[in-house]
């Protein structure tokens, strides 16, 4: 009954978009390009979305009683609902195994989910359901494999939904304001040249905007709402095109239809890995499904991935005594798809591997990190809504969701690939000069944060930073779009300078984003109380992150690293940022004529500025024991808590809570001392104007100049692959040219020399002979006319002649 | 007639000199006008042969034949030829005379076709001629007139009617065809040679 | 006296009136042949009517010949004539419209 609440309400929030965006696509063709319909639809639709969503998440946690927030500090084992196992050592974890139902009738099988615990201390033995899956729509069915659309309702999947969803209407709101020089028949593109030098006219695309805002916004929900990893991958592929055909919304400019070429073809190279990851999956577990798939009497017809992948008492994958390789189970005998019993752990690994690879792509990690900043080329409220806080946080999600089938090597580089993208990116964005382009690095160093969370066992951790990270990193950009609004689309931020006086609204929300990235706060006042008014989300969630880090680099001390950079790196974002909020709005402008052009951005703008500051600033309130964490956190899966102990002898400890809880303060304290001391550089650099930066840029300028050519990632790759590439598309194209297209050639001219030949054999035999008859008969006539002289005398002659010859025949041959 | 019973009382060797004569005569006269340059000429030599042809028939016993050849082919036939010479006459004496060639030629075939005649002639085993006496009437004598009118009224008094084979049923069709003939050739020649307006120039 | 000596004179005179209808040029000269040709038919008849039981079909056919014959050459003056008319020439040579 819940479950079927649930899924119509998100099923509503998800496919509004869709409907929203077959109407708008058609917008140009029905309505006037000045009308503004199209855009109240889609807001319309998301708003709707939102309301559903955030009533989905109040009917889920009223159907269990928001248990999920009345858990203790210390009794996270009775909510999260994975009770120590039994003997046997094969109790599933439970709580994203608790059987979804078919579409038709999700029970709440409190009893067999009771049944599952069975010595667990101070936890009652109806403990209500908290996850829903089931089948939405069979797609096919291949042999065993069956393809289908299916939902994973828990809570995570409530928070990402209402998340996204607010976050989207705002933007959309905001993005009404922004686009509305769009609202024109026609429209000058500064930007975008043609041949002879003038500007590109051209009709505006305001509704076309919006057609594409609502297909992100389903392809998004649907990434988010799917219950098969095949699904995320259709719905990933969705988002991809979304965000391209975003990114190359101005699509008379060379530089934006690249960028979208570029963030296409990097997110396909990741999708490869992820390919493979879905063939190792296919082939062991023989299902795409990640949870069971019961009958109508609470039977598992088909155990989900993560029944399928079960862990010991310890947490860590069960290996076969036999023959060394990773044990898969199956909670009933009923697993008809799967044919094998063990997986070996190399190719578990490469599974895992696999899967994050496409994470790697879509969240901009090292190596595959260079799009996103080209993708700035799409106008702001793309930025704000894609390339921050949804799309690229889906490899963030989908690593959290696909978090059970990963072991503990692909978690150490999941660890390592977000520590280094995030101090790549931190030192990248030290030297950068339009203002998107430092909040896109940003966010490039954040996801790194969040994936370095996830690795280093931080599953709540890494999450929590997603959602707050969400709201503080969309508020910022769309302050940024507020500031190039103003400033007649101007994006350098060395010609803007003491705009606060000017746009104090956006100033003043944007100094609120900035202190939430910074994860400042006042040191004894975080607390429950009063103190907690100058802690902003960042700021929790990064200390869980830091905290977390931590633990694991005691529990591992070879991988020290792991702390040493995201330490740093804090401290380089509160240094950038800080950095960026000085240039832009404090000391003295630096170009007059954009200061005195400069306006403040309308109401529709700044609105949803002031809200998204609200929430950038207190979303996180209560830190690790706040809502917002514990919702989250409500259905990590059960192993995370306890931590896990090394597979074999040196191997990885993940840590678990407790350790975490142990070196939090000192985590927190490190990581303030970071904050602050950046913050205080960049007051200093920038802010004071004490220190001359142009001077220290030229003393460093190799230093600066490797940062501004990005590390020349963009030439390493050119060199690595796109020249090799274009030898090989030359040589193709020379084999094309000379070799088929000769043997082409060679046909046509032979075609042409045997139709000349026929035709010649038609000419002179065919048509010879013919002739010839004719010729030899006008011949014949023209000679035997000389036998008609017309003489008289002649003629008697001949008959003479004639009957001489006769007679003379006959007289011959005649006997008397 | 007289002439005639005398040239048929000498039936005998004296008959054949004359016929001899006036077959020589007949056939030189032919050749003569075979070779005669001048059409008037040729009329002249024409009249001679035809005379002959007239003596050959009486001595033929074809008395009324001869009579006839001599009255119609000589007396009227040959004048109307003359007088289509005077009337085509393009000039006193002209010549139109042949190549020599054709000349050649003309005579090679003639000696040709007269071999050819002569071989068939030659060939030919005639068979007994009838006796003179033989028959109701006897035409020996030349006396033919009246079995001629009588044959052109459909009667034939020469022959034997116990004999069945030789019955022929007279000719008075072909008599009054041939006479209708004549009247209409004779009107269309008129006709055809009525007084025209001389065609301009030459 | 014998049949084939008339039959010679019959061949004779055809074979003379031959060459005159083939080597003539004048008109007149080739009716003149046509007479000679008929009067040698007319030998013919004369000397079978003569000589052999033909009797007297001979010579009804000798005068039918000489009655048609007049006929015919009334026929032959009087195209010669009209062709002397238009032409201004008895020459035969000249009449050769129908050569090919």
């Amino acid at each position: 009954m819940v479950g079927e609440t649930l899924r119509n309400l998100l099923l509503i929030a998800w496919l509004l978009p869709l409907c929203g965006f077959a109407v708008e696509i058609f917008g140009g063709f029905w309505g006037s390009r000045r009308s503004r319909v199209a855009a109240w639809l889609a807001v319309g639709c998301i708003a709707t979305g939102f309301v559903c969503s955030a009533s989905a998440l109040t009917i889920w946690g009223k159907s269990n009683g928001w248990a999920v927030l009345h858990r203790a500090d210390h009794h996270e084992s009775s909510a999260d609902g994975g009770g120590p196992a039994v003997a046997d050592g094969t109790v599933p974890p439970a709580a994203e195994a608790v059987p979804g139902a078919e579409a038709s009738a999700p029970t709440a099988v409190a009893g067999q989910h009771a049944a599952d615990e069975h010595s667990h201390s101070g936890a009652d033995s109806a403990k209500a359901q908290t996850v829903f899956s089931g089948t939405l729509y069979r797609l096919a069915t291949f042999g065993g494999l069956e393809l289908s659309l299916d939902y994973y309702i828990d809570s995570l999947t409530l928070v990402m939904f209402t998340m996204v969803t607010f976050i989207a209407t705002c933007i959309h709101l905001f993005a009404m304001g922004y686009m509305s020089e769009e609202l024109t028949e026609e429209y000058v593109d500064h930007h975008a040249h043609l041949r002879n030098g003038h500007h590109v006219h051209r009709p505006g695309r305001f509704y076309r905007f919006f057609a594409f805002l609502s297909l992100f916004c389903f392809s998004m929900l649907g990434l988010v709402l799917a219950g098969n990893i095949f699904q995320v991958f259709i719905f990933w592929e969705l988002v991809g095109i979304c965000s391209f055909l975003l990114i190359g919304f101005y699509t008379e400019r060379k530089s934006a239809s690249t960028a979208a070429n570029k963030a296409f073809i990097m997110n396909r190279v990741g999708d490869f890995g992820f390919l493979i990851g879905l063939m190792v999956v296919w082939t062991y577990f023989g299902t795409f499904k990640f949870a069971d798939t019961v009958d109508a009497d609470g039977h598992v017809v088909q155990a989900g991935l993560f029944q399928m992948l079960p862990r010991g008492a310890d947490g860590n994958v069960i290996m076969n005594a036999e023959n060394g390789e990773v044990q898969i189970g199956s909670a009933t005998a009923a697993n008809p798809a799967n044919r094998h019993a063990t997986i070996p752990y190399a190719l578990l690994v490469l599974a895992g591997l696999g899967v994050f690879a496409g994470c790697i792509g879509k969240s901009a990690q090292f190596p595959l990190q260079t799009w996103l900043p080209d993708a700035m080329e799409g106008p702001t409220p793309v930025s704000a809504l894609v390339h921050s806080a949804t799309m690229v946080a889906a490899g963030v999600y989908l690593t959290g969701r696909f978090y059970p089938m990963f072991v503990q090597e692909v978690l150490l580089t999941i660890a390592y690939i977000g520590c280094i993208t995030a101090f790549v990116a931190a030192t990248i964005a030290i030297v950068a000069t339009d203002i998107k382009k430092v909040l896109a690095y940003s966010t490039i160093s954040q996801l790194g944060y969040m994936m370095l969370g996830l690795g280093v066992f931080g599953w709540g951790a890494g999450l929590f930073h997603l959602v707050t990270h969400a709201f503080f990193k969309s508020l910022m950009f769309l302050c940024s779009g507020s500031v190039i609004y103003g400033c007649h689309h101007e994006q350098e931020m060395p010609k803007m300078g003491g705009l606060w006086r000017k746009m104090p609204i956006t100033a003043f929300t944007m100094l609120v984003g900035v202190m939430a990235i910074a994860g400042l706060a006042i040191p004894g006042l975080v607390g429950p109380g009063f103190g907690q008014l100058f802690a902003f989300s960042g700021f929790h969630s990064k200390d869980a992150v830091v905290a977390t880090a931590l633990a694991f680099v005691q529990a591992n001390p070879a991988h020290f690293l792991l702390f040493i950079l995201p330490l740093i790196t804090a401290g380089v974002t509160a240094f950038y940022m800080f950095r960026l909020w000085f240039y832009t709005f404090a000391g003295k402008p630096r170009d007059h004529h954009v200061y005195d052009h400069c306006h403040e951005s309308p109401l529709i703008m700044t609105g949803p500025l002031v809200v998204l500051s609200l929430l950038a600033a207190y979303c996180a309130w209560g830190g690790e024991q706040g809502n917002l964490y514990l919702l989250i956190t409500g259905d990590q899966p059960s192993y995370v808590s306890h931590g896990i102990p090394a597979l074999a002898a040196g191997g990885l400890t993940m840590p678990g809570h407790d350790a975490v809880v142990a070196v939090h303060h000192q985590a927190g304290t490190y990581a303030l001392i970071a904050a602050f001391s950046g913050t205080f550089l960049a007051w200093l650099l920038y802010g004071s104007g004490k220190v001359d930066v142009a001077e220290i840029r030229r003393q460093l300028s190799g230093v600066h100049g490797f940062l501004a050519n990005k590390w020349h990632f963009d030439e390493l790759y050119d060199a690595l692959f796109m020249r090799p590439t274009h030898v090989v598309g030359r040589f193709c194209a020379g084999i094309d040219r000379m070799i088929f297209d000769g043997i082409l050639h060679g046909a046509a001219g032979a075609t042409v020399l045997v139709s000349k030949w026929d035709r010649a054999f038609d000419e002179k035999v065919v048509d010879g002979l013919v002739n010839l008859l004719g010729n030899a008969t006008w011949s014949a006539g023209n000679w035997l006319k000389v036998l008609q002289t017309g003489r008289l005398r002649q003629y008697v002659m001949f008959i003479v002649a004639g009957v001489v010859a006769l007679f003379g025949v006959l007289l011959a041959t005649f006997p008397r | 007639m007289t002439g005639a019973l005398m040239l048929s009382a000498a039936a005998a060797p004296g008959g054949s000199v004359l016929f001899a004569i006036f077959a020589l005569a007949a056939c030189l006269c032919a050749v003569a006008v075979v070779a005669s340059q001048t059409v008037v000429r040729m009329a002249f030599w024409l009249v001679l042969s035809l005379g002959s042809t007239a003596a050959l028939f009486f001595l033929a016993d074809a008395d009324f034949v001869g009579a006839a050849q001599l009255l119609i082919y000589v007396g009227g036939t040959l004048v109307l030829l003359v007088f289509g010479v005077m009337l085509t006459a393009s000039g006193p004496y002209l010549k139109i005379a042949t190549s020599p060639g054709e000349t050649i030629l003309g005579a090679v075939v003639a000696l040709l076709f007269l071999c050819v005649v002569v071989a068939s002639v030659s060939g030919v085993t005639w068979p007994e001629p009838v006796a003179a006496d033989a028959g109701a009437l006897q035409t020996a004598s030349g006396n033919t007139l009246r079995p001629l009118g009588l044959a052109f009224l459909g009667t034939r008094p020469d022959q034997d009617l116990a004999d069945g084979d030789q019955l022929s049923p007279g000719y008075l069709l072909p008599f009054e065809i041939i006479s209708i003939h004549l009247l209409v050739v004779l009107i269309g020649a008129a006709y055809l040679a009525r007084a025209k307006r001389r065609a301009v120039g030459t | 006296m014998s049949l084939s000596a008339y039959l010679l004179v019959g061949a004779v005179l055809f074979v003379c009136g031959i060459v005159c209808m083939a080597t003539k040029r004048n008109g007149i000269g080739v009716l003149m042949g046509v007479e000679l040709v008929l009067n040698g038919a007319n030998v013919n008849f004369v000397a079978f009517s003569k000589y052999t039981q033909l009797g007297l079909d001979g010579q009804i056919f000798s005068l039918f010949v000489i009655v048609l014959a007049a006929a015919e050459a009334a026929v032959a003056l009087a195209i010669a004539l009209n062709f002397y008319n238009n032409h201004l020439t008895i020459d035969v040579d000249r009449a050769n419209k129908l050569k090919g």
